[in-house]
């Protein structure tokens, strides 16, 4: 698979592959779920992003444990792992993104720079569902997953991500 | 100096739901109906463009709740550019509709110059959002939530745009003309169809031009969904009713709010030729459009 990834983005779009071509590298995570009538639950993982496809792609790897932390016996069944890919759509203006789990859940969602965030959204019936990168530095950002159910009046905070670069 | 029009086809009809499971509404054929009723002829346009017609897609698009929402960016986009062009111009862009979704590229077009007000002929407020109960779990139809989209509220799909980023028009810059829901509590300043009745549409005129007066709203772009003429004297239109103004009406209506000199351009939406199947309504349109833009042979738009 020496074709999927690229050292760098295309010359195409370079403002905005630059948005999520920033985090290119390696994320150590700390990740806490917030669920409704539970008590919060903290995790550690891995974060990975790469530019794919001459450079038009940017891919990510979502997972927890990190590998130096999967069980000799590998990943349970509530672990995750995930591949994120994401292609700037120049007809829309506006990046598009699917999440493939290794449970075969597939999410599909746009994005969009706003301000200093990346906001990345998808509609489900009855629902506005947001992940924002937030607080972007050199070393560390902040990943939020937020629910709306009234249209974006108030949003409900589902899990976040405190993210700390290895690489 | 007269202002010369750029006729705008947008045969699109993206925002509406089917009429019956498979059949899609027939707003699309608009542009085309007018244009064969002299449109062309008797506005005798600097240029006329006629932009593709969209696929429509009968069943719900990626991660949007709106129907055919991706397919209404790109359109979208592509119709602000091309009103973006007739305004860099120093024409007066007069869009064809289309359902009432091509306001947001005519918006988005006319931003580009900086900010720009609306007011919003219609029958109906257009201000369908997920925030106000909105479509539950069916698909919401963007020609009902016209104005909530284009001034910020929805998917981001539908309301962040570049360069102009969120909303396409601010609450207090929108005035909303013609709607039947008199118990609607709107962010906007508006005259219903019974208010408009009540005062009259020279009184009513007078009103809009004191409003943009005292907001200082120098562009306008002027939204005309052509159900807000009373049913009895179009019904070829998606959703009619009563009450609403009769043709005559409407152009003296429009005619004012042209003859201030503020307004940029127009859109006219949503008039259904397969509603219509004589075609006996195309011709009073026409008529109604030409006598609204009369007053663009003396009057320069503030492009």
């Amino acid at each position: 698979m020496k074709t999927l990834l690229a050292d760098g983005p295309t010359g195409l779009y370079a403002t905005e592959m630059r948005q999520f071509g920033r985090l290119a590298g390696h994320w150590r995570t700390e990740i806490t779920y917030y669920p409704a009538g539970s008590p919060p639950r903290r995790v550690d993982g891995e974060w990975e992003f790469g530019y794919a496809l001459e450079g038009r792609a940017v891919l990510d790897v979502w997972q927890w444990p990190g590998r130096a932390d999967l069980p000799p016996e590998g990943r349970a069944p509530d672990q995750e792992c995930g591949l994120c890919v994401r292609i700037w759509d120049q007809r829309l203006r506006l990046w598009r993104f699917t999440f493939h789990g290794t449970r075969g859940d597939i999410l599909h969602m746009y994005a969009r720079e706003i301000g200093d965030e990346i906001v990345m959204e998808r509609a489900a019936p009855g629902a506005l569902v947001r992940w924002t990168f937030a607080d972007i530095a050199a070393d560390t950002f902040h990943w939020r997953n937020e629910r709306s159910t009234d249209g974006g009046r108030t949003w409900r905070l589902d899990q976040e991500v405190h993210a700390h670069r290895l690489t | 100096m007269a202002t010369a029009v750029e006729l705008i086809a947008a045969p699109w009809n993206l925002g509406l739901r089917p009429p019956e499971p498979g059949h899609e509404p027939g707003a699309w054929r608009a542009p085309e109906a007018l244009l064969a009723a002299g449109l062309e002829d008797r506005l005798r346009p600097a240029r006329l463009v006629e932009l593709d017609r969209p696929p429509y897609d009968f069943d719900a698009q990626p991660a949007t709740r709106v129907r055919n929402g991706v397919t209404l960016r790109e359109h979208t986009l592509r119709l602000a550019g091309t009103v973006r062009e007739a305004l860099a111009a120093s024409r007066f862009p007069v869009v064809l509709g289309g359902d009432c979704s091509v306001l947001l590229g005519c918006l988005l077009g006319a931003r580009h110059d900086g900010r720009c007000g609306l007011v919003h002929v219609d029958g109906h407020n257009d201000f369908r959002h997920p925030g106000d109960g909105g479509s539950g779990p069916a698909l919401g139809n963007a020609a009902g939530m016209d104005l909530a989209l284009a001034t910020g509220r929805g998917e981001l799909l539908l309301t962040h745009w570049p360069r102009v980023g969120r909303p396409l028009v601010a609450d207090e810059d929108v005035v909303q003309i013609g709607d039947r829901d008199e118990d609607a509590d709107l962010p906007f300043t508006r005259f219903t169809a019974r208010q408009i009745e009540r005062v009259g549409i020279a009184d009513l005129g007078e009103q809009v031009r004191a409003h943009l007066d005292r907001h200082g709203l120098d562009r306008v772009w002027l939204h005309v969904d052509l159900d807000v003429l009373d049913e009895r004297v179009l019904p070829a239109v998606d959703t009619p009713g009563r009450p609403g103004m009769d043709f005559a009406q409407l152009a003296e209506l429009l005619s004012s709010l042209v003859g201030t000199g503020r307004v940029i351009g127009l859109d006219i939406t949503v008039y259904d030729p397969e509603r219509d199947p004589d075609g006996a309504h195309a011709a009073p349109i026409v008529d109604c459009l030409t006598s609204a833009l009369t007053p663009l042979a003396t009057v320069e738009a503030h492009a």
